[in-house]
């Protein structure tokens, strides 16, 4: 009996020697995906034309969504849980305390010419491009932790090993990162004899498309300017279904540049595209033609990632350039009175016809990393609003208020060429004006949101910053004295933090964030980042506005769509898209 | 005469320079940094920023900006430097969109030639019929009406008869297919709401200045005694009258070029298109400095070549005209 | 100039004989008295101020206002208007309520205003108690689209009367300077003026106004719109200014009054502006419909008058913002563009017939 499992366990190695080591994807059945069916192809739109077939030279959509499909990480996300899953590696290994990550790579994957992908493969993307200072998008993995660099080193053909100088629970996510192969792109780096800089004019896209070679379930195939690009499917991709039938189920995707949403949902209902990102206010017309007969289906759901749906918040300046408001602005009663103000029924009706969700204090809702903080964001009171003002010495009634002897007022800054911030900016106006506070407004283009916020030339503002499946990720904006922590600029000098200036509080989250950053049990990074959040929320450091849902649309002759397949590298259910 | 247009094209030059130096100014001043957007992105750090801003001489004082960017275009030449946004010469991200731009212009001088001039000629004819009242109150409609409400307009028709061609060029099938009728139709089926709008206001003034450039010609002496002669109605007017009328309709041509790109700035932010419009607009207000520079440029050039065009135009069909 | 015992008529009264002449010029003139009138008492007209929000009522068709009621007549009343969202679609349905009639009154108190911009009030000349009348509808918010036009007329129509006079100033002036003085001044003044001509205005426009700081207040950016548009007409007024005073220069009266040693700004502005006037005005006339059509489209773009004032063309920046889609849920939303096309239309038939009016030819 045992000799019979040995040489069934002998076959299957051989046979996984022989071909490639497939990964099975989990079973979605929760999401609503079934078993597809091979063959026939789908058109999506793109908004632009992609700037470079070279992601890690420019911050571009359209690349980005045409990388998502050719091209693989070392590591990728389960699309229900967002938990960490094998791709390109197989499996890794954890060792000296949290600082050397072993990664074991999927054998026989191939490049889309045909090419074995192997470690230097990735060697290769870590050290020429990735860890080269001039890739102008490059800061994918952060170069260094504790002061020192990240260094991969090869093992063998299938084994690459990363040394770290402290634990850094971020890091296993920053390998979702796309993987480039060598043999293509070799004589843009400095290994292959050019200079730094000249990495950015790799694969132009004036570059023949078929040497744009990945390892994704879908191979470049043809690009015309301004009016298509053309991917074909990966024959010999590594990913199977949960059934074990090949991946992708799709033979063809193409995209269609259409920069006009408009022009979007006529060709979708034309039925020449077969899937759209739509935006909350074409949600109830395209819904009612789906209710009225339509051939298509329309999706709303919250989502973790994406432009459009990152959560709004109002940012407070500490150190705003009027001395008093700034004192005012610091005092945390302050904030929570106006949060009071804040009518999020309202907003979400107006603002986002209904399609908008609460939000959480930095961390998604959804995400595990969620502390649920719902009972701190208060409810719609102006008279529990008037009350706190008039406790903290805010005095003074519906025809107005004084501070320190002067009539209340301060300047909201918002992008005015969106069409959800005008709409908050008046209804907020609208409501502190019933508390005796007078609002002004400053409008800014979308494009200079977070310049005007970052150069510190605001009182309050209305921002968005999107989300993401670690919070390691967004530590500039939320950790004090960081990069985009940017409501308080005084926290840091010269990128030095700067301590007397913190508020009590900020101490804290400060230390928490350089914790969590350094320790690699889940658990404990837990309980920090739940403390962070339970902190901001106290404190009502912002107020959080909404979490606006997504919106999309697709002809219901395809199966298993789940919203934007093109989102962040690392969450790719595009193979799973099947025609009728 | 031909001195005078020496003088006229020796003055471009200068001219431009002074434009450029002037241009430069208004879009330094532009506010807000072409790269801080991309900042809230994890793979783009604060030193990224500055790595790129050195690069291109972000970082210098604006008078070197500028003469760094003149002695590109001079000595380039015709380097207008590169597209922040684009991260590839301003040249190659402005040569496809300028053809759409030129496409669209002429497309719609066509438009309004081929309406403004017959209904110009039927309106001097019959001045009190009612075909005449109707098109001279469109007329004076259609310059009443900006461009952006014609578009909104459209739009709206379109929608509600439950069209769907509003927005871009092509409809799928067509994109990427070889050019035929059929893909003209169908381009035209897209277009025909961005020529209208724009198009409407020439023809509204072209039709007027035809149908005065009729009236005088059909007042002259000549057009009389034709007419005393016994020549036959129809000859009088479309072999003497007609021919005469547009001779200084055809110096407008060259004018038009130059207004209709201009105008069509608008309507393509709008609906679009994917001509120099919208990526003036998103240049300016993403501050990438060069490629606003460079539109701005083309712009002014196209107006003073089309100005020298006119005066041409008009020297050549009507040699009585004196230049000193 | 004969006086006799025949009556005549002075150059003023033949030419407003002439415009009488005219019918579409004079009742273009009426029409753009209202307009004015409507704009200048606009708080009193306006049942709303132009940022009062009705959380209820958002996107509210426009209410219909009844005269009979069970077959018989009575004061005018309107109906509340019952809204609610699809749960499915979202999509928002309206429907009158019957059982409640809400009579018109006039006369009534509401949200404060300055009564020609001055003296605090809160009649309005009519409106309803205890329920809202929205004869233009709603816009998102539930403000009210007839109260926001009336006062978004105040800047649109005022827009355009600004602007003439600042780029007309700097017309006369400089023009005015280029011709009298001749010579080497003119040449150089000339020569500027064609390169200001060949710079494309629109693009230069959009370029200008996102210069303006988008700290400064609606009032400041107001002003810093008109000076922008302004700047865009002044060269070619100074080029036809300058080619008048060129050939009055040489007048005998011109020369007779500088060599009694008037100074040159006075003979320019004494002895040669009469006799541009009704050049100016029938110029500044038909130039004040471009300058507003000018302003709505940048307030239309997002490059112009922001909140809390509004402009007709920032009014119709909703259906951009909200894409095209709200033209067919809300088509209410363009009423807008029927003003700017009357005030257009009317300026244009008006400034013709003044044209008319002036030519002592015709």
């Amino acid at each position: 009996m045992r000799k019979h499992w040995c040489t069934i366990t002998l076959l299957l190695l051989i046979g996984s020697l022989a071909m490639a080591q497939s990964k099975n994807v989990g079973d979605y059945s929760a999401l609503g995906v079934q078993t597809g069916k091979s063959g026939g192809s789908i058109t999506m739109a793109l908004q632009s034309n992609p700037v470079s077939f070279f992601y890690y030279s420019a911050i571009d959509q359209p690349m980005q969504t045409i990388y998502q499909l050719a091209f693989d990480g070392l590591i990728e996300y389960n699309l229900r849980t967002y938990a960490i899953e094998p791709a390109l590696a197989e499996s890794w290994t954890l060792t000296n305390g949290g600082t050397v990550y072993t990664f074991k790579l999927r054998r026989g994957v191939k490049w889309h010419d045909g090419t074995e992908f192997t470690a230097d493969d990735v060697i290769f993307t870590f050290n020429q491009v990735i860890f080269n200072p001039e890739a102008r998008a490059g800061n994918v993995v952060t170069p260094t932790y504790g002061g020192k660099p990240v260094v991969f080193t090869k093992v063998d053909k299938y084994t690459v090993r990363a040394t770290l100088a402290v634990p850094a629970p971020g890091f296993l996510t920053q390998m979702r990162t796309f993987i480039l192969p060598k043999h293509k792109l070799l004589r843009w780096s400095v290994e292959g004899g050019a200079t730094r800089a000249e990495i950015n004019n790799a694969w132009p896209t004036s570059t023949d498309p078929k040497d744009v070679v990945g390892t994704g379930a879908f191979k470049l195939s043809s690009y015309t300017p301004s009016q298509r690009v053309v991917l074909t499917k990966n024959t010999d991709y590594w990913k199977k279904d949960s059934a074990g039938n090949d991946l992708p189920y799709l033979d063809q995707i193409t995209f269609l540049i259409v920069s006009d949403p408009q022009a979007q949902v006529a060709q979708l209902l034309a039925g020449n595209l077969g899937y759209i990102n739509a935006s909350g206010a074409q949600f109830p017309d395209l819904k009612q033609r789906e209710v009225s007969g339509a051939p298509i289906r329309v999706l709303r759901s919250l989502q973790l990632f994406g432009g459009p749906n990152s959560t709004r918040y109002i940012f407070f300046n500490f150190d705003a350039k009027d001395k008093d408001l700034a004192e005012l602005f610091r005092l945390s009663d302050f904030r929570r009175a106006i949060q009071f103000a804040v009518n999020r029924e309202r907003v979400v009706d107006a603002a986002y016809n209904g399609l908008a969700q609460t939000p959480g204090h930095g961390m998604f809702t959804g995400s595990t990393w969620y502390f649920n903080t719902v009972n701190q964001l208060g409810r719609f009171d102006l008279q529990a609003a008037g009350a706190l003002l008039e406790r903290i010495g805010v005095r003074g009634s519906s025809a107005g208020r004084t501070w320190k002897g002067k009539p209340l007022e301060f300047t909201l800054t918002y992008a005015s060429d969106q069409s959800d911030y005008p709409a908050i900016a008046a209804i907020l106006q609208n409501d502190l004006r019933q508390i005796g506070i007078k609002v002004n407004f400053q409008t800014v283009p979308f494009s200079q949101l977070l310049s005007t916020g970052t150069s510190g030339n605001f009182e309050v503002i209305l921002g968005q910053f999107g989300d993401q499946p670690d919070p390691e990720l967004r530590r500039p904006i939320w950790q004090p004295a960081n990069t985009l922590y940017y409501w308080h600029q005084t926290t840091v000098k010269d990128g030095k933090p700067v301590f007397e200036n913190f508020l009590p509080w900020e101490r804290e989250i400060y230390n928490l964030w350089e914790q969590a950053g350094t320790t690699s049990s889940q658990t404990q990074r837990k309980a920090l980042y739940d403390r962070w959040q339970s902190i901001i929320a106290r404190e009502v450091m912002m107020i959080p506005l909404v979490k606006p849902e997504s919106v999309a649309a697709h002809s219901n002759r395809y199966g298993n769509v789940l919203y934007n397949p093109m989102l962040i590298p690392g969450f790719n259910p595009v193979p799973l898209l099947f025609q009728r | 005469m031909w001195l005078y247009l020496l003088r006229r094209v020796l003055l471009i030059p200068p001219a431009l320079l002074l434009i450029s130096a002037l241009v430069f100014a208004v879009v330094y001043l532009q506010p807000g940094n072409a790269l801080q957007q991309y900042l809230e992105d994890p793979r783009f750090t604060e030193e990224t920023k500055r790595l790129i801003e050195r690069q291109y001489g972000l970082d210098q004082p604006p008078h070197i900006q500028y003469l760094m960017w003149l002695r590109g275009v001079v000595l380039g030449p015709l380097d207008f430097g590169q597209s922040i946004k684009f991260g590839r010469p301003v040249v190659s991200v402005l040569g496809e969109a300028l053809g759409w731009t030129v496409f669209v212009a002429l497309i719609t001088i066509v438009f309004t030639w081929l309406i403004a001039i017959p209904l110009g000629i039927y309106t001097a004819l019959n001045r009190y019929g009612p075909l005449s009242v109707v098109s001279n109150f469109v007329g004076y409609i259609g310059l009443a009406v900006p461009d952006f409400l014609v578009v909104l307009l459209l739009v709206a028709w379109v929608l509600s008869t439950g069209g769907t061609n509003v927005g871009g060029l092509f409809s799928p099938q067509f994109i990427d297919a070889p050019w035929g009728w059929a893909k003209f139709v169908n381009l035209m089926s897209h277009l025909w709401i961005p020529v209208v709008a724009i198009g409407l206001e020439g023809v509204a003034g072209l039709m007027r200045q035809m149908r005065s450039s009729m009236l005088d010609v059909l007042n002259q002496d000549y057009i009389r005694t034709a007419r005393s002669k016994g020549l036959a109605a129809r000859v009088v007017v479309y072999k003497h009258a007609v021919r005469n009328a547009i001779n200084p309709m055809i110096s407008l041509a060259g004018l038009q070029l130059p207004q209709l790109i201009s105008s069509s700035i608008v309507v393509s932010i709008i609906l679009n298109l994917p001509t120099i419009g919208p990526l003036l607009f998103d240049a300016l207000i993403g501050k990438d400095q060069f490629l606003s520079m460079a539109v701005l440029m083309i712009a002014a050039f196209l107006l003073m070549v089309g100005n020298l065009l006119a005066d041409m135009a008009l020297a050549w069909a009507d040699p009585r005209i004196r230049y000193d | 100039m004969t006086s006799g015992p025949v009556k005549t008529l002075s150059p003023l009264q033949l030419a407003w004989r002439r415009y009488r002449r005219s019918r579409v010029g004079v009742f273009s003139g009426y029409v753009l008295l209202v307009l004015y009138l409507v704009a200048l008492f606009a708080g009193f007209l306006a049942p709303y101020s132009s940022v009062t929000q009705n959380s209820l009522n958002p996107y509210q068709p426009p209410q219909r206002v009844h005269w009979f009621r069970d077959g018989r007549l009575q004061r005018p009343f309107v109906y509340v208007m019952k809204q609610e969202r699809d749960p499915v679609t979202f999509v928002r349905r309206f429907a009158e309520d019957t059982s409640q009639p809400q009579p018109v009154r006039f006369f009534v108190r509401g949200d404060s205003y300055g009564f020609l911009g001055l003296i605090p009030s809160n009649i309005h000349l009519f409106g309803v108690e205890g329920g809202s009348i929205y004869l233009f509808g709603t816009d998102k918010l539930g403000r009210c689209l007839f109260s926001r036009i009336l006062i978004g007329a105040q800047v649109s129509l005022t827009v355009g009367i600004v602007a003439v006079i600042i780029s007309f100033f700097l017309g006369i002036l400089i023009g005015g300077i280029s011709g009298y003085y001749g010579g080497r001044t003119d040449a150089l003044i000339q020569r500027l003026i064609e390169i200001l001509l060949s710079i494309p205005t629109l693009p230069i426009l959009l370029a200008l106004a996102i210069i303006i700081p988008p700290e400064w207040p609606a009032a400041w950016v107001f002003l810093g719109i008109v000076v922008v548009i302004s700047l865009i007409r002044w060269a070619s007024i100074a080029r036809v200014v300058r080619g008048q005073v060129l050939s009055l220069r040489e007048l005998d009266y011109v020369q007779a009054a500088r060599a009694l040693g008037a100074t040159d700004l006075s003979v320019i502005f004494r002895h040669l502006l009469p006799n541009l006037t009704s050049f100016l005005i029938v110029t500044a006339t038909l130039t004040i419909p471009s300058y507003i059509i000018l302003e709505t489209t940048l307030s239309f773009l997002g490059l112009g008058i922001k909140e809390p004032l509004s402009s007709w063309g920032y009014l119709l920046r909703d259906v951009r913002e909200e894409g095209f889609g709200v033209l067919s849920l809300y088509p209410w939303l363009l009423i807008p563009g029927i003003f700017i096309t009357v005030t257009v239309l009317a300026f244009n038939f008006f400034g013709d017939a003044l044209r008319d009016a002036a030519d002592v030819r015709s």
